[in-house]
């Protein structure tokens, strides 16, 4: 079969649940493969792009039922990434991202690994008072959907946790902003507006609570979402900022899963991955893999009354080809 | 382990990728199929991996099982080849590989992980091309997915326990290695050997730490496999409970627990069987650990997780599997009464227990009583608690079986009651939910739990009569309720969705009678509740279905006297299909219309309750066709004559015409006695020669109407008794009699009943007018005569005075005359404006009577076996007033004499009468037109309404031919009121006891020859209280939308305790 585990060399299995979600990702190792190698040993064992090169090789030509990211993880301590330590999914993700692309050479690479996973928005800012509009263009490697709405209640889907993020908000009161053109404070109106959603998108379920001060918990309750995801039906026409081309071509399929199970002081992730080319579910435990189907990854919805459960928590989408 | 063996059972083109697997394979098969378990039984996986020294322990170990086998004595002379295959592979692999056993490890992980592959494939494709069975149930995927999840559960589990005894191996050659040259204290960091020997311990402890984290992945892989199995369980245990709801509202379901059970356990035992892995795992650990060492953050995680996942597990398999209910109500659970036994039982579908723990199981009902005002309270009387007993039952699993509950309500149960709150009352007893809570303490393996379950809601009553409403809540809120412990549920009832209510009612008559509602009855009992246009968006309000209702009773409290009726009486015809039942007045026509005359439907009363009738069709030679309906039967009818009987039997009384049955087809167009043949109840078979006491008994139905086609209305029983014992009276009926009440009444001579006397009648209502009278001797002032109304429309005179009129040698001549005023008529009348009085006067063996009847009278004579009757009609108002308004009354006179009975009918002008003889019977009918000799004058309490004589009439003759009636007797002298009627009566036994010739054609079963006897020593004790009443309770509402013919409903029930009707043998000189 065309999973291969990864064996966990010291509280890897977060590391080893993002490796897994890039290297079956057939748009990134076709990237990936074009690298340029760096000419020294020294070199090689420091660049991360290339360690990933090398253990992609490693799983895909031997018969073993799982290799050990040894290399890659020495390479990434380099980077301060260590291992024996606990990591947000969604934050290594980041700096794993940043690592390969600030590593990639080719300028074209950088191009299209950008272009690959970046989400671009367009946020909105304007005054209540005069109309007075700011708009700036950012981009963000993931979708990071708040699970709670604003006076806590949890949203019952992931379409609810779209349109809640991007629903206007007003600034009032203590949040108000200095206006430019009223020359005071006056309340505004924050908006995002969708402008580009990428071949690979990442979307960050924010399931841990950091609502009361120091205490961090988690959030377990059941969201689900779809395999099938259309972000025409989701946003409304002023959510978005696109031509028709653009949103077109927003229709998306559910890629991967990278769960969380346990608490926030322990834990352990797995990954959920579909095989682009066999259009099979895999689940990725470190060294361990098996076919599963898409009712173990439904699994992963949560559950109000199982706290140590695997829970989603990072949803991989991948925009359906053309028809 | 028996994977070979699977592999060996695969389809043929299977077969051959395994074939192809092992041509270019190095391990030849003969090898695979010689060691076949033992190779299966090694973690090949695990020694492919480099730096395991476990793949050279393993390549050692089969090539000396090889040369074991090669040696045994089973592998004889006649496996030659086979022998020498082996020994050439040995040679071979050890050439091969022995300086690289680990890539003989991989090899064989991968084949046997490509076996495993090809596996899968065969036994999917399999499935799929064998066709699968025709009668597999729906949901048999989900089935064989569980099953096949738990075998895959199953095998992983086993894998882990292999990973993990390897472990153990690892962990003790590390740990000795350790002790030996693992010298701490010494510095012996030059020693070059000391140094190896430190590094190979290292490169020990390495693997050991790889082989650590891969039996946490393995189980991690579990626990994430076993969420979905429990998803999966849960999912059908949610399946189960939605079942056992609506089995328990009478739905067809399969609510049986095995399947369930046997996954729970499956998945309870694995899961476990891991809870033990884990804390060995944990031993593990307490001998050798390390910095880092994973098993110290991730089994408490594991554990955890575990724990959770079980804990969760146990709580959902502790269910109700019987809801409470009463014994002898088991079709209607979940409404007790209180007092009543009732019994409950939980079980714990995970059938895993501690053989050394005692488990204690409790209920208690309404633990967390909701708060509203006035809510009962209840104590479960009996023991509330039982101790599950270990082995009690192993096959039958861990059940809480509770039976002969009984509940009492507390004393001060409703403190709240005296301060009601100013329109927000307690709820309705029928609508106060009531839970009761199973718990039981359970440990197994170190987990204490104490697992609970509650039943579903259910409605305490006191009282029988409450048992319809309490289950129409019952209905609702299982329809309804969301959350199945709501016990508010009825402070704000949902509407139902006409659907879901429709479903739910079809179940009603499955579970009742076996047969739901067909498509046509739903159209119609919506259209009944939404009018004309019903949609699947209608909704029907809780007070709509229970409460409200236009003809004095709700929509359910109808619809569950059908349900009765159903049960006791017409279950079987509802299930064979033969009624029609829920027909509406304009589909009844639009079904009949086209169908030949004489086609007729069965149809369920929409305006009195549990009433069933026949419509049928005619088709006049001109005009449009016209459409009969009959009188409902209710269950007081059907209890004496079963509807097929009816059927067959029921006579259509046409004037000038044979009393014909009007019933010929059933709907569409089955003969009678085809489609109701089966259910015909068996005649009994008389014997001519044998010498009987009384005559067999047939209850035959009527109803009568004119020859100019303007309806009279009227339906008759007639008996001829078998056994004058079962002529007995509607216990109902007489309790409320009232013997006092005409005390004053004169009826001596022939003067009326005066029509004041009438106010002692005290009609309620509707009613059936009885009229009794009792005298010895002659009807002397005082004699007890009762007058009892109780069914519309009915007037009953009862005349049991066995000296009264008799000519003999007392010789009252006239024969005096009991009188029934118009008085009493009329006051029917006033009550119901459309309302005909039917008069049925009864005259039991020996009594004679002469019975007028009053304008607006409908009377029927009925002279049972010695009796002597004189009917007198008296004229009512002229036929043009009868014909206008619907109250007219056209009277009707219908005398049926029954053997050895002789009557005289007399009939008044505008009247018509029938008189039919049965044989041995002898009749009279005397038209009276004018001459108003023998007429006894009517008193009437408007004289207005009593013209006399206005027309002749044409007496109706007894019919020439009828078989029933033997020549002989037709050309008998009428008998004159003066005769001697002992003479006569003496003849008459005279001619029928020899049983001759004479009574050929008679019908067997209906002669009677001893009935005499009791003319000539008197009325016998046997006879006493023989009458037949009406039942009080009978409710004959007039049917203004059923447009039938009224139904007598005089029924012989069993009830011999008419006390006002015992006589003994002083009444008689």
């Amino acid at each position: 079969t065309g999973a291969i585990g990864l064996y966990n060399v010291g509280q890897s299995c977060c590391l080893n649940s993002l490796l897994q979600v890039f290297l079956m990702n057939i748009h990134f190792t076709g990237i990936l493969r074009r690298i340029t190698v760096p000419p020294r040993a020294a070199q090689k064992r420091r660049n991360v792009p290339y360690q990933m090169l090398l253990l992609l090789e490693e799983m895909q030509c031997g018969k073993q039922k799982a290799v050990s990211p040894i290399d890659l993880a020495c390479c990434l301590s380099v980077y301060r990434v260590k291992l024996f330590v606990q990591y947000d999914a969604a934050q290594l993700f980041l700096t794993l991202w940043n690592l390969i692309k600030r590593q990639m050479k080719k300028p074209e690479l950088v191009e299209e690994l950008s272009c690959l996973y970046t989400i671009c928005v367009q946020e909105h800012l304007s005054c209540q008072k005069c109309s007075f509009e700011t708009k700036r263009n950012s981009s963000m490697l993931t979708l990071p959907l708040p699970v709670l709405n604003s006076s806590s209640h949890m949203l019952k889907t992931l379409e609810d946790c779209l349109q809640y993020f991007f629903h206007p908000e007003e600034l009032t009161d203590h949040n108000m902003c200095f206006c430019e053109q009223c020359g005071k404070k006056t309340p505004f109106l924050q908006s995002m507006k969708l402008v580009r959603l990428p071949q690979t998108l990442t979307i960050h379920l924010k399931r841990f609570c950091f609502e009361k001060s120091a205490y961090i918990h988690k959030l377990s309750h059941y969201l689900p979402f779809p395999q099938d995801l259309d972000f025409n039906a989701v946003l409304t026409e002023n959510q978005c900022q696109a031509d028709d081309n653009e949103k077109a071509a927003w229709q998306y399929e559910l890629f991967a899963v990278v769960a969380h199970s346990g608490s926030t002081s322990c834990g352990h992730y797995c990954a959920y991955i579909r095989s682009l080319t066999e259009c099979k579910w895999y689940c990725f435990n470190d060294s361990e893999v098996c076919q599963v189907s898409w009712d173990d990854v439904k699994c992963t919805y949560g559950h109000s009354n199982l706290h140590w459960g695997e829970t989603a928590y990072l949803l991989i989408y991948m925009k359906k080809r053309h028809q | 382990m028996a994977q070979w063996q699977e592999v060996q059972s695969l389809a043929n083109a299977y077969l051959e990728q395994v074939h192809q697997l092992y041509a270019g394979a190095a391990l030849p098969m003969a090898v695979r199929q010689c060691l076949a378990a033992w190779i299966e039984d090694q973690n090949w996986r695990q020694a492919a991996e480099p730096l395991s020294s476990h793949a050279r322990m393993l390549f050692h170990s089969l090539l000396a099982l090889l040369g074991e086998r090669l040696g045994s004595p089973g592998l004889g002379d006649e496996d030659f080849m086979l022998k020498h295959n082996l020994r050439k592979a040995r040679r071979d692999l050890q050439a091969e590989f022995e300086e690289c056993p680990e890539k003989f490890a991989n090899l064989v992980a991968n084949l046997l992980q490509e076996e495993r592959r090809i596996l899968r494939l065969g036994q999917a494709g399999g499935q799929g091309g064998a066709a699968p069975a025709p009668s597999a149930p729906p949901g048999s995927d989900r089935e064989q997915q569980i099953q096949r999840r738990l075998a895959e559960f199953h095998a992983a589990l086993q894998e882990a326990e292999r990973t993990f005894r390897h472990l153990e191996d690892l962990q003790d050659t590390f740990d000795f290695c350790f002790k030996v040259h693992y010298l701490p204290g010494e510095d012996r960091a030059s020693d070059p050997q000391y140094t190896q020997q430190i590094q190979a311990l290292q490169a020990k402890l390495q693997i050991l730490d790889r082989q650590r984290r891969e039996v946490l992945a393995q189980m991690q892989q579990l626990l994430g496999r076993s969420e979905t199995l429990r998803d999966f369980l849960q999912q059908e245990l949610g399946a189960w409970q939605e079942r056992q709801q609506r089995a328990c509202l009478g739905a067809p379901a399969d609510t049986r627990l095995c399947l369930l059970e046997t996954w729970f356990t499956e998945l309870g035992q694995g899961l476990f069987q891991l809870l033990q892995l884990l804390r060995a795992l944990g031993d593990l650990r307490q001998k050798v650990t390390y910095e880092r060492d994973p098993l110290k953050a991730e089994t408490p995680l594991l554990e955890q997780r575990l724990r959770e996942l079980l804990s969760y597990l146990l709580q959902r398999a502790f269910v109700v599997e019987q809801q409470p209910s009463m014994p002898n109500t088991c079709k209607r659970p979940l409404v007790l009464r209180t007092a009543s036994k009732f019994s409950a039982r939980a079980r714990l579908l995970v059938r895993l227990h501690d053989r050394n723990h005692r488990m204690e199981a409790k209920i208690h009902i309404d633990r967390d009583p909701p708060k509203i005002k006035g809510f009962r309270k209840f104590n479960i009387l009996t023991s509330s608690s039982k101790t599950l007993l270990a082995g009690d039952s192993p096959q039958d699993g861990l059940v809480c079986d509770f039976q002969y509950l009984t509940l009492k309500e507390q004393k001060d149960s409703r403190s709240g009651k005296g301060s009601k709150g100013a329109g927000e009352g307690p709820l309705v007893v029928t609508e106060e939910l009531h839970l009761i809570t199973f718990t039981l303490a359970y440990a197994y393996c170190g987990l204490e739990l104490e697992l609970e379950t509650s039943t579903l809601p259910f409605v305490i009553i006191s009282n029988n009569n409450q048992f319809s409403s309490a289950w129409a809540s019952i209905l609702w809120f299982n329809m309804l309720s969301g959350d199945p412990k709501d016990q508010h549920f009825f402070s704000v009832p949902p509407p139902a969705p006409w659907p879901r209510l429709a479903e739910v009612l079809s179940w009603q008559f499955e579970s009742v009678a076996e047969r739901g509602l067909s498509k046509e009855h739903l159209l119609m009992l919506a259209e009944k509740l939404f009018g004309s246009k019903p949609s699947l968006e209608s909704t029907l309000a809780w007070s709509k279905f229970s409460k409200d209702g236009a003809s004095g009773f709700s929509f359910w409290a109808w619809l569950d006297a059908i349900l009765g009726l159903l049960q006791e009486h017409l279950k079987q015809l509802w299930k064979d299909g033969l009624i029609l039942g829920f027909v509406s007045r304009k589909q009844e026509k639009k079904l009949l219309k086209g169908k030949r005359t004489g086609t007729f439907l069965i149809r369920f009363s929409e305006s009195i309750l549990g009433g069933v009738t026949c419509t049928w069709v005619e088709h006049p030679e001109s005009g449009p066709p016209a459409f009969r309906a009959v009188v409902p039967y209710t269950a007081a009818e059907l209890a004496s004559l079963a509807l097929p009987d009816i059927i067959r039997d029921y006579q259509l009384l046409v004037e000038e015409n044979i009393p014909e049955n009007p019933l010929l087809f059933l709907y569409p167009d089955t003969a009678r006695d085809e489609a109701f043949g089966p259910y015909y109840s068996h005649r009994q078979e008389g014997n001519l020669t044998e010498q009987k006491k009384y005559l067999n008994q047939r209850l035959i139905r009527v109803s009568s109407r004119q020859a100019n086609e303007s309806w009279q209305t009227e339906e008759e029983l007639v008996a001829a008794t078998e056994n004058l014992e079962t002529l007995q009276l509607q216990p109902g009926g007489l309790g409320t009699l009232q013997p006092g009440g005409l005390g004053t009444q004169q009826p001596g001579g022939p003067s009326p009943l005066p029509p004041g006397s009438s106010g002692t009648l005290q009609p309620r209502g509707p009613g059936t007018l009885q009229v009794m009278a009792r005298s010895p001797g002659t009807l002397q002032p005082g004699s007890p005569a009762v007058l009892q109304p109780s069914s519309p429309g009915m007037l009953q005179v009862m005349v049991t005075s066995p000296g009264m009129l008799q000519p003999g040698p007392q010789g009252l001549e006239p024969p005096r005359p009991l009188q029934v005023g118009s008085g009493v008529s009329e006051m029917l009348q006033s009550g119901i404006g459309d309302l005909e009085p039917q008069l049925v006067l009864q005259l039991v063996p020996e009594g004679q009577g002469t019975l007028q009847v009053g304008p607006g009278g409908v009377g029927t004579l009925q002279v049972l076996p010695g009796g002597l009757g004189v009917l007198q009609q008296v004229g009512p108002e002229d036929q043009g007033t009868q014909q206008a308004g619907p109250g007219a009354v056209e009277p009707q006179l219908v005398l049926q004499l029954v053997p050895e009975g002789q009557g005289t009918l007399q009939v008044g002008p505008g009247g018509s009468g029938t008189l039919q003889v049965l044989p041995g019977g002898l009749g009279t009918l005397q038209p009276v037109a004018g001459d108003t000799g023998i007429l006894q004058q009517v008193g009437a309490g408007d004289a207005g309404l009593l013209p006399l004589v206005l027309e002749t009439v044409e007496p109706l003759l007894v019919p020439e031919g009828q078989e029933t009636l033997p020549p002989e007797l037709r050309g008998l002298e009428p008998l004159p009121g003066s005769a001697d009627m002992r003479d006569l009566l003496q003849s008459l036994v005279e001619e029928l006891e020899p049983g001759s010739g004479m009574l050929e054609g008679l019908e067997p079963a209906e002669l009677m020859p001893d009935a005499l006897e009791a003319t000539d020593e008197g009325l016998g004790p046997e006879l006493a209280g023989s009458a037949a009443l009406l039942d009080a309770s009978d409710p004959f509402l007039p049917q203004p939308e059923d447009a039938a013919l009224p139904a007598a409903s005089s029924l012989f029930a069993a009830a011999a305790d008419f006390p006002l009707l015992h006589i003994d043998a002083n009444d008689f000189q």
